[in-house]
């Protein structure tokens, strides 16, 4: 099966140099996403999987290697690389309408289309009706919503989502993970997503990518391929989950 | 190989020329190219002797610096201690009891926005130029903050706090001093300190008004004389004085108020 | 519940009255049955010119309002400039480095130096014309503004700045849609702060040289022994500085409305 490739890091490593000393953050990173793939990258704790996303979106360059994205190399962000945070990240002065169409706007898109753009992403994330709301008068899961909204809005070649429900109730959190599910398989994007929740990883990957605790670097691949919608309690899934664990490198 | 600090030393140095480009063109402007009369703008070094010249001579204005500073001080205290002993109280009370809250808070609403400068007039007139006169000037100057700072502090109490004092079977007084007062601190503070200052500009601008003696006095007579030098030493006499008092009140503040304040 | 109601009712209405009466009362008793009668005018007698001065000149040629809207439109001039420099400035050191290290330290040289200092200088630059108390009112409101931008500069959140670029934001529209929004709230309570202390040092520039303005009532009513028109100037100041805060609040409702939780 010869699937395009759209995200290839090639022995990638990181340091970072502090007062306290030099910090090797990941050390000869290689791994392939191909198109429409859901791909998870999961790690014990404080592994450096942000820093890893970091490198993917071009916020931080690689001290070796290179990142190769849609066939180029990353050199500093760019709009074709779109991020979901943990944390929100809106603009709390924009209402939903403007925090979704913020990146066809910057880029110069006539008011109508964007608008247009918009409203898609608001009707897929379910936010309809909340257009003119500010941020402060969602919850936190709207607010994650609106967050994914305006990330898939800018139309980016990937997407890069950082442990997005992490500060969500548990209740919430398995909603927005049945949510991010539909909203992945109505819109076909190539998507990378951090988290420290194994089932998380199971329920919505494709493809997970199992990171050695710091210096971080891949140490197993797994191919998911159960049946969507999955069942958390399914007998495949258990056994995913528990090779996994049993895989999984210790942490503080 | 310490990227951050040699960058930071780097804008160190930045200040320090832009510091002395400034006192540089200061100079050029005044002394050297004399663009603009003395009598206007007396160039740095001249400052700079008066400065020191008025640590030991009376002239112009009958006392030397510090005698000014200690005349300026002594009435700014006076009235700031006043104004804190009565004030902080009112704004507790305001805060804290429902009445007492209806009936002060719509006068002193309408008390609030008249600048204490405005008030001179009628002091000058009730007690003619004397310490009593500036005094009750800067009382007021420091009075209306400290009141506003302690009573939306009192009311800024988080409720669930002052329930679980509740459940453990606290008075109403012994939630205000045990949960309402503590919780209240950083505010009252930052209350005392915006006192400070407006009770110091009170103070300049009765002292400019009307007095015989402290700083104001000494830059009206340097004004009245055209002796600009005598002017400048006394506003940044001023200055330094405040940059002191915010330095103690950052002291004070880390000394005090523990748990930290909301900044 | 109807009957409590309308208690709640005489309870907002009522308690404050409460308040004032007592002030007038004890005013009144004050003035008619101590020696303070002598200085003092009664509560009656000051509305009396209160209503008098609403169409009859103070002074040669203006009446109260005239007087007032002169006041308001110093304030007004030398507060827009100061907001526009000050926010300039503020934005400019709070974003740029090189900028803040160049303008910084002369910044902290004028920052403690309380506002109606600079009166006797600005006289003796600018004579005692409207660019002097422009100049004065100038730096009344810029500290202020200036401390707050500077301040809300500095609090950007620059996780939201990457967000800006990764979404292909420019450098000016990352200013335009990030910094500057983000400031808003700051420089509005910088403006707040600016606009009473230029309220303040109008009042204090007219006091000291000037023909016309609610500061020359007040001083006008000290040469002329006239406690009544002394405390009609105070009314007034009181009454414009209450619809200027009342100003500023609706303006920040309608800007800062992002920040509200409700509805």
């Amino acid at each position: 099966m010869s699937r395009k490739a759209v995200i290839e890091c090639k022995h990638v490593s990181k340091t970072f140099y502090t007062l306290s000393g030099d910090h090797l953050v990941v050390d000869d990173l290689n791994f392939t996403v191909y198109e429409n793939e859901f791909v998870v990258l999961f790690g014990p704790g404080q592994c450096g999987k942000t820093t890893v996303l970091n490198l993917i979106t071009g916020l931080e360059l690689p001290t070796k290697g290179e990142i190769i994205v849609a066939g180029e190399k990353v050199t500093g962000p760019s709009p074709k690389r779109g991020m979901v945070y943990q944390t929100t990240n809106l603009f709390m002065w924009y209402n939903v309408m403007k925090n979704v169409e913020f990146g066809p706007s910057v880029r110069g898109i006539s008011k109508k289309e964007r608008r247009k753009k918009a409203q898609h992403y608001i009707d897929l994330v379910g936010l309809t009706g909340f257009e003119k709301h500010y941020p402060v008068q969602l919850s936190g899961g709207m607010q994650q919503r609106v967050g994914i909204a305006r990330a898939y809005c800018n139309e980016p070649d990937i997407i890069c989502m950082d442990e997005p429900f992490g500060h969500l109730d548990a209740q919430t959190r398995y909603l927005m993970e049945k949510e991010v599910e539909r909203i992945s398989s109505q819109e076909k994007r190539t998507v990378v997503f951090v988290t420290n929740n194994v089932e998380e990883a199971i329920y919505l990957a494709d493809r997970i990518i199992l990171l050695r605790n710091l210096p971080t670097s891949v140490k197993k691949e797994y191919t998911v391929d159960l049946p969507r919608p999955r069942n958390y309690v399914s007998p495949e899934f258990l056994a995913l989950r528990e090779e996994i664990t049993r895989d999984m490198d210790p942490t503080l | 190989m310490n990227t951050a600090k040699r960058i930071n030393r780097k804008y160190k140095y930045i200040s320090l020329i832009s510091m002395l480009a400034f006192l540089g063109i200061w100079y050029l402007a005044t002394a050297v190219l004399k663009l603009v009369p003395a009598y206007s703008l007396p160039d740095p070094v001249k400052v700079i002797t008066t400065f020191v010249q008025k640590f030991y001579m009376k002239v112009p204005d009958g006392a030397t610096l510090l005698q000014n500073i200690w005349a300026s001080v002594k009435v700014a205290m006076l009235g700031y201690v006043f104004g804190v002993v009565i004030g902080i109280p009112t704004g507790v009370a305001m805060g804290w009891i429902k009445a007492v809250e209806k009936i002060v808070r719509p006068v002193f609403d309408f008390i609030k926005p008249i600048p204490p400068i405005a008030l001179i007039p009628v002091m000058i007139v009730f007690f003619g130029i004397s310490l009593q006169a500036k005094a009750i000037i800067i009382f007021f100057s420091t009075v209306i903050p400290c009141i506003v700072n302690s009573y939306s502090g009192i009311k800024q109490t988080n409720q669930i706090h002052l329930w679980v004092a509740q459940t453990f079977g606290a008075t109403r007084r012994q939630q205000l001093f045990t949960v309402a007062l503590p919780s209240a601190l950083p505010m009252i503070f930052a209350g005392l300190r915006v006192a400070m200052g407006s009770s110091w500009m009170g103070l300049v601008a009765a002292e400019l008004l009307g007095s015989t003696s402290g700083i104001g006095y000494m830059i009206s007579v340097g004004r009245a004389l055209l002796r600009s030098d005598i002017i400048i030493v006394g506003i940044l006499t001023l200055g330094i004085i405040g940059i002191l008092i915010s330095v103690m009140f950052d002291l004070l503040e880390k000394l005090l108020v523990r748990g930290g304040s909301e900044k | 519940m109807k009957k409590s109601s309308i208690k709640q009712k005489a309870g907002t209405i009522l308690l404050p009255a409460v308040g004032f009466v007592a002030i007038l009362v004890i005013w009144w008793l004050l003035v008619s049955f101590t020696r303070i009668g002598l200085l003092l005018p009664t509560p009656l007698e000051v509305l009396k010119r209160f209503i008098y001065f609403l169409g009859n000149p103070i002074g040669k040629a203006f009446t109260l309002p005239m007087h007032l809207l002169i006041s308001l439109r110093r304030v007004l001039t030398g507060f827009c400039i100061a907001s526009v420099a000050g926010i300039i400035v503020g934005i400019s050191m709070g974003r740029f480095k090189p900028i803040e290290a160049i303008v910084r330290p002369i910044f902290e040289l004028v920052r403690p130096i309380p506002g109606v200092a600079w009166i006797p200088l600005a006289i003796v630059w600018f004579g005692i014309g409207e660019t002097a108390k422009t100049f004065i009112i100038f730096m009344g409101g810029f500290v202020n503004i200036v401390v707050n931008t500077y301040a809300g500069a500095r609090h950007v959140d620059e996780r939201l700045m990457g967000v800006a670029y990764m979404l292909g934001a420019s450098k000016i529209q990352a200013f335009f849609r990030v910094v500057l929004p983000s400031c808003v709230p700051y420089i509005f309570a910088g403006m707040q702060v600016g606009l009473s202390t230029c309220w303040m040092a109008v009042l204090a520039a007219e006091m000291v040289s000037s023909f016309e303005g609610v500061g020359w009532v007040i001083i006008a009513g000290q040469d002329i022994n006239d406690m009544a028109q002394i405390f009609v100037g105070i009314i007034a100041i009181a009454v414009m500085g209450l619809l200027l805060a009342a100003f500023m609040r609706f303006m920040e409702r309608i800007l800062c409305r992002w920040r509200e939780r409700g509805a």
